[in-house]
């Protein structure tokens, strides 16, 4: 939200003295009046001034709508989503057809990371406006976050069958069939996508990251290529190239195209620690070694090139440094779990 | 009423009249820009190398080449009769009642035939007086069939039986056997007369009464000729403070409320017994360095000397933790190294459900590789060695990850069809048997074994299919045994099943590859010369395999060393690396017989 509440007050303002003209005016003291007249300060600036009118109104008529989502959207639009969140839970209650009220608490709870309850908002707001694709990407992102991989994949799949001309909503539903764990959902959006999409580098690629999955890496590769010459400046092509050739122990190969994909995003650090591995491939041990420190200097919290020197400073016959490396590994695999989340073969995880 | 930015509105709510508006107008205004907020984090993700499922890897084309390994379930007709008792059937409610046993190949008799001893379990509710089921011991009597001999072995023990490893700890020409277990531990001296006597209390090695004990391998630390003794401990494990079903996230699978653990429940740890050759041991854990390492849940455990510096290392997998390789410094004392020979974690560095280690030179480059089998969901990790001090985990190169659905657990790398080439079998079977009871997973508690053919060091194929209707049983394997039983020729594979009759698989390979058989006696090293590494040059192709106490799942092979031949009628030489540190050739010998290499005659002799 750029503009606040108080930047977008004029018009209303006409509006209001219109529908007063309509009369439409409301009862002195009564919840309505008081709402009007709080607005109506709202409008000229007066924020202070115009929630003490909102708070008088919903002491007259607890439940009254346009003051609880008033008050709501007041905090909301001036990043207060913690003091914004109870009045839009009320305005969701008073009026549980407002399609806002649920959309605008799910988003005040979401900001606060509190993203089961702004699902269960958003919900209910979808339940509302079963047809709105944009509300479905939101949910299938947070549905995502949380691990909900099977609902975000059927909630983006929907928004995708709602707007098939929309591309982006074809990389969501392939992200949230992936997390989902339905590769072959995944691999027929992505096929969509190239037909569709024929000169997107994305689409591409996606197809291309499928078929590797599956094992297909032949065909994998002249769709990477594809991929690289529609859009050089697009990293992920030439780091699965790479990476593939990696896999293959072509590791001469891969410098070249793993190179590139560091060289287009220096933080790429699958593509950091793809490189060293094929350096250690190569026994090329001190290259190794400066490619592993770079990695380091790049995300000192990532525990996997500290755990690749370990192995690099154990070749060399460093064993104390192997060890301080792999302490350090250690640690930060405890400290930063989310840097090596996956493949997990047992689900405990504390 | 409500309305946005572009038209200077204000998105404040009017009265009760206006709300139809508000809905249908506001939407676009408060949408767009937290569309863009929301969906940052997204397009910010690149894709990584690992999702959260491991998917299958499709494989290769069949290479069309004929597989003559032909497997058959024998165990009835060989007369091995025990149906394994662990845990519930239908649901389990603690941990210890999942992971299940391991099973040996061993000569307990001297008579050159390949006995089988089988670990078995309990149930949680008990038994009544006398029907407990136990462990029990086949003799092979020579026909390809087995009797019942534990009885008089003095082996009919009952409880939660974890592990089996053998070794002639006391250099008496008899194989001892160690059983580990949930509660105290046994050690059964052989009295060279057909008979056992428990003797771990004694001894010093029966542990303590709540350490679940999973795996176990006779090992010469020291290079003294005497076995020394390893034991792993999965977990400290209490029926009165475990956790039910479902209790904490530790204790779901997939949605569905399962047993809990391993994670949330106490580590484990590892205990080192050193041999002081007079019949006791003495707890070496602490000076010798292996409780310097923490916080594990340890299986099975293989001593060879990986490194090839001439003193044996021991390498354990671990269960949702960090996997072990102890290098043997020469001093006594160990040092965990796996994480810096990458051989801890798989090759994008995540923590695996380590069960089952094969050990074998996949590559014939003489260097021992590693296999093992994970949980599911996951592949199973094949680290090459290059040096013995850098391993690399080529899993999905070799053409092992077409098959992460399974929970594997026995393992091996052994040349199934005599081509020279060493394969691969996995034993399979998930730990929730609530699985075969559900729809909504789509997994199941039995599943069938694998077998995956060798393709000249470079690849694997999965051959299962074509391996005989002995592989085409789902059951929930644990253990399994490698070893020639009925004297064909070729290796067979006796497999524990959870709750289910014992299979023996029966190799009838046809038209493969000539073999040989080494029986190899310590004289110098340990009797039983666990811990040697063999190698046979034959024609171009150089094979390398090690006499290993325990490997597979927690099982014991047979320690005569197999060879497939391929097409040479016999080996060049035989290169022995004694456990204590000496290597010495053999001249070479003819292929299709047995061979005893006694250390330090210079000469193998053919046994009959």
């Amino acid at each position: 939200m750029t503009l606040t509440p108080m930047a977008r007050v004029g018009a209303v303002l006409a509006v209001c003295l219109g529908l007063a003209a309509m009369g439409l005016r409301a009862e002195p003291g009564s919840a309505e009046e008081l709402a009007d007249r709080g607005l109506a300060l709202a409008q000229s600036g007066d924020e202070r001034g115009a929630a003490d009118l909102w708070q008088q109104a919903l002491a007259v008529a607890p439940d009254y709508f346009p003051a609880l989502f008033n008050l709501g959207y007041m905090h909301f639009s001036a990043g207060r989503f913690k003091d914004a969140e109870p009045y839009l839970k009320r305005a969701s209650k008073a009026d549980p057809r407002d399609f806002n009220g649920h959309y605008l608490l799910g988003v005040a709870a979401q900001r606060q990371g509190k993203g089961d309850e702004a699902l269960r908002a958003w919900r209910q707001a979808l339940d509302l406006q079963p047809d709105q694709y944009q509300l479905m990407q939101i949910m299938a992102v947070e549905y995502g976050k949380g691990r909900y991989h099977r609902e975000a994949a059927e909630l983006a799949t929907r928004a995708l069958r709602l707007r098939p001309d929309l591309e982006d909503l074809y990389y969501l539903a392939i992200h949230a069939c992936r997390e989902a764990g339905n590769l072959p959902e995944g691999l027929r959006i992505a096929e969509e996508a190239v037909r569709r999409f024929p000169s997107s580098a994305r689409a591409n690629f996606e197809l291309a990251w499928h078929l590797q999955k599956e094992g297909r890496f032949g065909g994998s590769l002249p769709l990477l290529e594809k991929a690289i010459a529609l859009d050089p400046t697009y990293e992920e092509p030439h780091f699965f190239y790479g990476d593939w050739l990696v896999k293959q122990a072509k590791y001469d190969e891969s410098l070249g195209p793993l190179g590139k994909a560091i060289a287009i995003r220096p933080d790429y650090m699958p593509a950091r620690i793809a490189i060293a591995r094929a350096l250690m491939g190569l026994k090329r041990w001190s290259e190794a070694l400066d490619a592993l420190q770079e990695a380091v200097s790049v995300e000192p919290r990532h525990p996997q090139p500290h755990l690749m020197l370990s192995q690099v400073y154990f070749r060399l016959g460093d064993r104390e440094r192997a060890r301080r490396e792999k302490e350090t590994s250690l640690r930060l695999r405890r400290e930063n779990p989310s840097f090596l989340e996956a493949v997990q073969s047992r689900p405990f995880r504390d | 009423m409500r309305t946005g930015p572009q038209d200077g509105k204000s998105g404040l709510a009017r009265h009760a009249k206006s709300r139809a508006l508000r809905a249908e107008a506001m939407w676009p205004i408060l949408a767009l820009p937290l569309f863009a907020a929301l969906l940052v984090p997204t397009e910010a993700i690149a894709q990584g190398v690992a999702s959260a499922n491991a998917q299958p890897v499709r494989a290769r084309e069949p290479s069309g080449l004929p597989w003559r390994a032909q497997f058959t379930d024998v165990a009835t007709e060989a007369g091995l009769d025990l149906e394994f008792t662990y845990g519930g059937a239908e649901t389990k409610r603690y941990i210890v009642e999942s992971n299940g046993s391991g099973v040996a190949f061993l000569d307990y008799d001297g008579d050159a035939n390949l006995d089988a001893f089988l670990v078995n379990g309990s149930r949680l509710e008990g038994f009544g007086e006398g029907k407990a089921p136990t462990n029990r011991l086949y003799r092979n009597i020579g026909d390809g069939r087995f009797e019942d001999v534990t009885d008089q072995t003095g082996l009919d023990r009952s409880g939660w039986g974890s592990a089996v490893c053998a070794g002639d700890f006391d250099n008496s020409g008899t194989l001892d056997l160690f059983v580990a277990y949930w509660g105290p531990d046994a050690l059964y001296r052989n009295n060279g007369d057909g008979t056992f006597e428990e003797i771990a209390g004694r001894a010093g090695v029966s542990g303590e009464d709540l350490q679940w004990s999973a795996g176990c391998t006779f090992v010469d630390i020291d290079r003294d000729g005497l076995l020394d003794l390893l034991v792993t401990q999965y977990q400290q494990f209490d029926l009165e403070t475990a956790p039910p079903p479902g209790k904490t996230s530790n204790c779901e699978w997939k949605g569905m409320p399962v047993y809990c653990g391993p994670r949330g429940l106490p580590f484990g740890n590892v205990t080192l017994y050193r041999n002081l050759g007079d019949g006791q041991f003495q707890d070496v854990s602490e000076s010798s360095g292996v409780r310097d390492v923490r916080e594990y849940y340890a299986f099975t455990a293989v001593a060879a000397d990986f490194d090839g510096n001439g003193w044996q290392d021991i390498y354990i997998a671990c269960d949702s933790t960090p996997s072990i390789l102890f290098l043997n410094n020469g001093d006594g004392t160990f040092t965990d190294f796996a994480t810096e020979t990458g051989v801890a974690f798989n090759e994008h560095g995540f923590e695996q459900g380590g069960m089952g280690v094969g050990v074998g030179d996949f590559d014939g480059d003489g260097w021992l590789d590693i296999v093992k089998t994970n949980f599911a969901d996951d592949y199973p990790n094949l680290y090459r060695s290059n040096d013995g001090l850098f391993f690399e985990d080529i899993c999905v190169r070799a053409g092992l990850a077409s098959n992460p659905q399974y929970v594997g657990w026995g393992v091996d790398l052994v040349d199934l069809d005599n081509d020279g080439w060493q394969d691969i079998f996995q034993a399979n079977g998930h730990v929730y048997p609530e699985l075969d009871s559900q729809d909504q997973v789509q997994e199941t508690y039995r599943q069938s074994n694998l077998v995956y053919r060798n393709l000249g060091g470079e690849h694997f194929e999965d051959v299962t299919a074509l391996s005989g209707d002995g592989l085409g049983q789902a059951r929930s394997s644990r253990g399994a045994a490698f070893g020639d039983y009925d004297d064909d020729g070729d290796v067979d594979v006796l497999v524990m099943n959870m709750g289910a009759p014992v299979t023996l698989l029966r190799n009838s390979l046809d038209g493969g590859g000539s073999w040989i058989r080494l029986t190899l006696r310590g004289t110098e090293s340990n009797r039983s010369a666990i811990g040697a590494l063999v190698s046979i040059e034959a024609s171009s192709l150089k094979q390398t395999r090690a006499v290993l106490s325990q490997s597979s799942y927690v099982s014991h092979n047979d320690l005569r060393v197999h060879f497939g031949l391929g097409e040479s009628d016999g080996v060049d030489r035989i290169v022995v690396r004694w456990p204590g540190g000496v290597e010495e050739t053999f001249p070479g010998v003819a292929g299709g017989q047995d061979w005893l290499v006694v250390e330090g005659s210079g000469e193998a002799a053919a046994l009959p």
